[in-house]
């Protein structure tokens, strides 16, 4: 290196320098216009419900890129939103490391989780470090009981299934004059089923509905042959069948009440995503029909929902929007909504905007997102739906029917030709 | 080995002083790996130390979480007192399965089935009681404070998972010294020539798997407190049995620092792989590369890293002199 | 005490214990020569699913023909593992051998799910929904199929390993290895057949079960936990030991919860025991055959 520099050879690097710099200025200048925002999707990538995180991942993905199509947030100069993913492989310890990853990456905002096991330790960390936390889909009442100031809930409370079940069912026995339905309750050992099977069951018995149980069936999750318990299911001689089933299952039950005879009027589903995965009436064809779940779900005559759809649909051939995908979109609306009003990515501004949050969409059955104290959505709802010609529909409420209800089953499953 | 314990006085005052400087999520990189490095070495009381295998060292810590849990919500007990007293219910559990392994005779892979059958029946029965929160779960309400062994930062639970491994440290070496500690080597190499000289091969069998069993439960009001959810699903499963031994048996059986050594290798190495294979389209293929990186480690490494690493260290010193 | 739902019950039970004992089969084998415990056991039978699953999309040939090619397939794969990773490990203290094991058993299933994606599958196969009735008794065909198809095939290896030459040379490597090295057996090759027949017991049982039940990666702990219960209680290392256990154990999940709450409600206790701890009543047989029987209702030498 020189060791001296002469004044010439100074003014001209410095005039070297200046050049460089106005040149490579201006993009720095741009990107100072359009800064970053980002924010973590935190789902059960991996692990036993993978096909349910991968869904939901891709669906707050496809949200934040939509968001940035219409040009990002702009109360922020059109700042971009950018999704960091995570993936709890549906263990809490992983949950809780991955959810402190994100925010150190400088996530503004958490979206996930699926379960609610993994949704407490998120929530528990977020309030611990001062960071929201939208769930797009947690059922577990407690998480919101816990007075979390951080995390906010999209998705319905399991009390809020069982109401609008009730409702429902309410409606079914009125139109079709039925004073009583004995009933057979089965779920599967999970967090989920067994909270939608006891809730039912609660529910049922506190309000004194005119649904008889006569037997509340439970069986591990991840089963690989419910013969024995069809079998008692068939001598219970039930008129309706209240499964609450993950796919796995929802297929092997299918199948057994098939193979054994088994007579009912009805299978109506309190609330359980086995029942309308594509893969269920892929693989169960005309066996499926006239199943029905009371699930949060899609808005079928929602002009956002049929955008959406049609788009996911596109990007993913052979998979739609469902409650899961659904929700997971909708929860990046809320952030971004959030985002817009907060004016600001510091994380009290945000919780503001969220606890103001009345954002009317079309996507999901139900009103406008709108969090109660707790956090809760107030307006999540349920839909009945019900598979018609192998097709999902939604039958009830009225305002978001795509069909009518068929009650009882006018074929019994042995008698469609399969 | 003087040298030995110069290194881990240095390495101790360099994790000590290292909260300062790390962010949150390193912290809990941290956490995880004192936790497991703590089961792990309770673990090797038992396996590596006595030679009895165990699989089902899962129910112990779930005992421990949720004696502790009942305890604060019957009693309002702080967790610091409960996990004592779940410590000697995981105990008394251990010894029941001793009991049925050792008077009976059954060794190798009947034990490991044994210890299997137990953990499984205990998460099952546990998954069927309401007051553990049934099949839902139990949602620990946080409120931060030293009583309730809840914390708003990741520096105390640093601390308190570093204390948990130090007093585990010292368990074990204590134990390695000790007369009890000099029968369980005894009768893991040489059971019969050990029982016959007279050694009470059940006696220390018992003392063994009790020890194990206790120290195992303590960490369980830690895991609740920390994440705040108990679900006998996670908990008390094999999987979890299987992240127990991971370390212990890729870091050295029947040594002190095994577990430790294992801990650092495969904590930080199952997060590695999670952030840098885990993407979009290839989700699982973490898990298949941790898989073969498992299957790799125990074919190069059969007799653990630990004991690889005083080959080349007392290499080293022989070509010194 | 409804005697025709316990009865029908069992009936189903025993069908399915034909396909467990197939299963336990490749166990017992795996186990009793090389004393190794196989932890990717029920794993490798899902890889065994999908390859009939695989065949049965691709060209519509029923998994109850497919299973051959399952088998053909999870041999090579359990032949190549044992070259590799088991040959390795035999003389390891047992605690190291579960890791390469586990390790290989989470290999196959993330593998399985990398190319065959999460979801649960459950395609619809010829007999799938067919079902006879004898009276007020429903045989699920596809469950009756299996299990003739599973006799059957035990019947093939237990005379594979009776009356051929690699047969007779697997079963004396099993008893003295020494022995079997001495009179120059090629024993690596012979443990490598002899793993790669367990693992194809394994993967035909797996193309078997194609019809009976929904495939997805996770699916195969319970399985491994299974066979190895039933090979302690047939007896490790006998195979007639593997085939009744099988059946012993497939009535007793399916007609367990049923009898024992009838005996609560007859005992007068009004509780009902769950059909989600039907596991608890293997686990519970399993520890009395380990603590008054260890070598099993068939196992020879104690231990």
């Amino acid at each position: 290196m020189k060791k001296r520099m002469n004044r010439r050879t100074f003014l001209k690097y410095s005039a070297a320098v200046g050049a460089t710099t106005a040149i490579s200025g201006f993009p720095a200048i741009l990107k100072a216009q359009a800064p970053e925002i980002k924010i973590a999707s935190i789902q059960p990538v991996t692990g036993v419900i993978s096909d349910i995180g991968i869904s939901m991942r891709r669906a707050n993905q496809m949200a934040v890129d939509d968001i940035n199509a219409k040009g990002g947030i702009k109360s922020k100069g059109g700042a971009k939103l950018k999704l960091l993913l995570a993936d709890t492989e549906a263990k809490e310890e992983v949950a809780r490391t991955e959810a402190e990853r994100v925010i150190k990456e400088g996530a503004v905002c958490l979206v996930g989780p699926f379960l609610s096991g993994n949704a407490m330790t998120i929530a528990t960390l977020c309030e611990q470090r001062g960071v929201p936390f939208v769930m797009d889909v947690a059922a577990a009442d407690d998480i919101t009981r816990k007075g979390f100031k951080f995390s906010f809930r999209v998705f319905p409370t399991t009390t809020k299934f069982a109401d609008s079940m009730l409702f429902y069912m309410t409606r079914i026995m009125k139109d079709k004059n039925i004073s009583k339905i004995k009933g057979v309750l089965t779920n599967t050992g999970d967090l989920f089923g067994r909270v939608q099977g006891a809730t039912f069951k609660k529910t049922v018995t506190d309000k004194k509905f005119p649904i008889e149980l006569l037997a509340h069936i439970e069986y591990p999750l991840g089963i690989q042959d419910l013969s024995a318990e069809v079998s008692k299911i068939k001598a219970l001689k039930p008129d309706v069948l209240f499964p609450v089933a993950r796919p796995g299952d929802a297929k092997l039950m299918m199948r057994e009440l098939y193979k054994q005879r088994v007579e009912l009027r009805a299978i109506i589903s309190p609330g359980s995503p086995g029942w309308y995965e594509p893969e269920f009436i892929r693989d169960m064809k005309a066996i499926s029909d006239y199943v029905m779940d009371n699930v949060p779900w899609y808005n079928p005559v929602g002009k956002m929902y049929k955008e959406v759809n049609a788009a996911f649909a596109k990007k993913f051939p052979g998979k739609y929007i469902d409650t899961n995908s659904g929700y997971a979109y909708l929860g990046v609306l809320v952030i971004a909504d959030a985002l817009e009003r907060a004016k600001s990515t510091k994380a009290e501004d945000i919780v503001e905007a969220l606890k103001k949050t009345y954002l009317k969409q079309d996507l999901m059955v139900g009103l406008a997102v709108n969090f109660d104290e707790r956090g809760d959505n107030v307006n999540a709802d349920t839909a009945m739906i019900q598979i018609i010609g192998q097709t999902l529909k939604v039958v009830l409420p009225d305002k978001a029917a795509e069909a009518q209800y068929i009650y009882p089953m006018p074929k019994q499953l042995w008698e469609r030709g399969m | 080995m003087k040298k030995l314990y110069i290194f881990l006085l240095i390495a101790l005052l360099f994790l000590l002083v290292l909260p300062k400087f790390l962010s949150s999520y390193v912290l809990g990189i941290f956490i995880m790996i004192f936790f497991y490095a703590y089961l792990g070495q309770s673990w090797n009381i038992l396996t590596g130390y006595t030679g009895v295998i165990s699989l089902g060292h899962s129910l112990y810590i779930g005992i421990g979480a949720y004696m502790t849990f009942l305890l604060t919500l019957t009693l309002g007990l702080s967790p610091w007192i409960g996990m004592w007293i779940g410590g000697i219910a995981a105990g008394l559990m251990g010894l029941v399965i001793g009991f049925f392994g050792f008077r009976f005779g059954l060794k190798g892979v009947y034990f490991v089935l044994l210890t299997i059958a137990f953990a499984e029946i205990g998460r099952l029965i546990i998954l069927h009681l309401k007051v553990f929160g049934s099949f839902q779960g139990l949602f620990i309400t946080p409120e931060f404070s030293f009583a309730n062994f809840q914390f708003k930062e990741n520096i105390p639970y640093y601390y308190i998972a570093l204390g948990y491994v130090i007093f585990s440290l010292i368990v074990v070496q204590l134990l390695e010294r000790s007369k009890i500690g000099r029968y369980l080597v005894a009768l893991r190499e040489e059971e019969d020539a050990a029982e016959s000289l007279g050694v009470d091969v059940f006696k220390y069998k018992m003392i063994a798997i009790f020890i194990s069993a206790f120290m195992t439960s303590l960490a369980g009001a830690f895991y609740t407190n920390y994440l705040y959810y108990l679900h006998p699903g996670t908990m008390m499963s094999m999987a979890f049995s299987i992240e127990i031994i991971l370390r212990p048996i890729i870091g050295g059986m029947g040594t002190v620092l095994g577990p430790v050594i294992g801990s650092f290798l495969i904590t930080p190495l199952a997060e590695l792989s999670r952030i840098y294979f885990a993407k979009a389209g290839y989700e699982g293929l973490h898990l298949v590369i941790y898989g073969f990186l498992l299957v790799a480690v125990v074919l190069f490494f059969p007799r653990g890293v630990i004991s690889y690493i005083k080959k080349a260290l007392s290499r080293k010193q022989a070509e010194q002199k | 005490m409804n005697l025709t739902l316990l009865f029908q019950l069992a009936i189903s039970g025993f069908l399915l214990g034909g396909v467990y004992s197939l299963i336990a089969l490749g166990l017992s084998l795996i186990f009793g020569v090389m004393r190794v415990i196989n932890f990717a056991h029920g794993e490798m039978m899902v890889w065994g699913m999908y390859v009939a699953y695989t065949i049965l999309v691709w060209t519509g040939v029923d998994p109850f023909f497919s299973f051959l090619v399952s088998a053909i397939i999870l041999f090579i794969l359990g032949y190549l593992l044992q070259r590799t990773v088991v040959n390795r490990i035999l003389d390891f203290p047992e605690a190291m051998q579960v890791l390469p094991l586990v390790g290989m058993a989470m290999v196959f299933e993330n593998s399985a799910r990398l190319i065959w994606g999460p979801d649960y599958i459950s395609p619809q196969s010829r007999f799938a929904l067919h079902s006879l009735s004898l009276g007020n008794i429903m045989i699920d065909t596809p469950r009756f199929m299996a299990f003739s198809l599973a006799i059957i095939i035990t019947i093939i290896v237990l005379l594979f390993l009776k009356k051929t030459d690699m047969g007779k040379s697997i079963r004396a490597a099993a008893d003295n290895r020494t022995g079997a090295l001495l009179v120059g057996t090629d024993v690596n090759k012979v443990y490598a057949v002899c793993f790669g027949v367990g693992t194809a017991c394994v993967g035909a049982a797996g193309g078997l079960l194609v019809p009976l039940m929904p495939l997805s990666p996770h699916i195969g702990a319970p399985f491994t936990l299974i066979s190895f219960i039933i090979v302690i209680l047939g007896g490790m290392g006998s195979l007639t030991g593997a085939m009744v256990g099988g059946l012993i154990i497939g009535v007793a999940e399916s007609i367990g919860p049923e009898l024992i709450t009838n005996i609560f409600h007859g005992v007068g206790l009004d509780f009902d025991f769950p059909h989600t701890m039907k596991q608890v009543v293997s686990f519970f047989i399993l520890i009395v055959i380990m603590i008054l029987r260890p070598q099993g209702l068939f196992g020879g030498k104690k231990g």
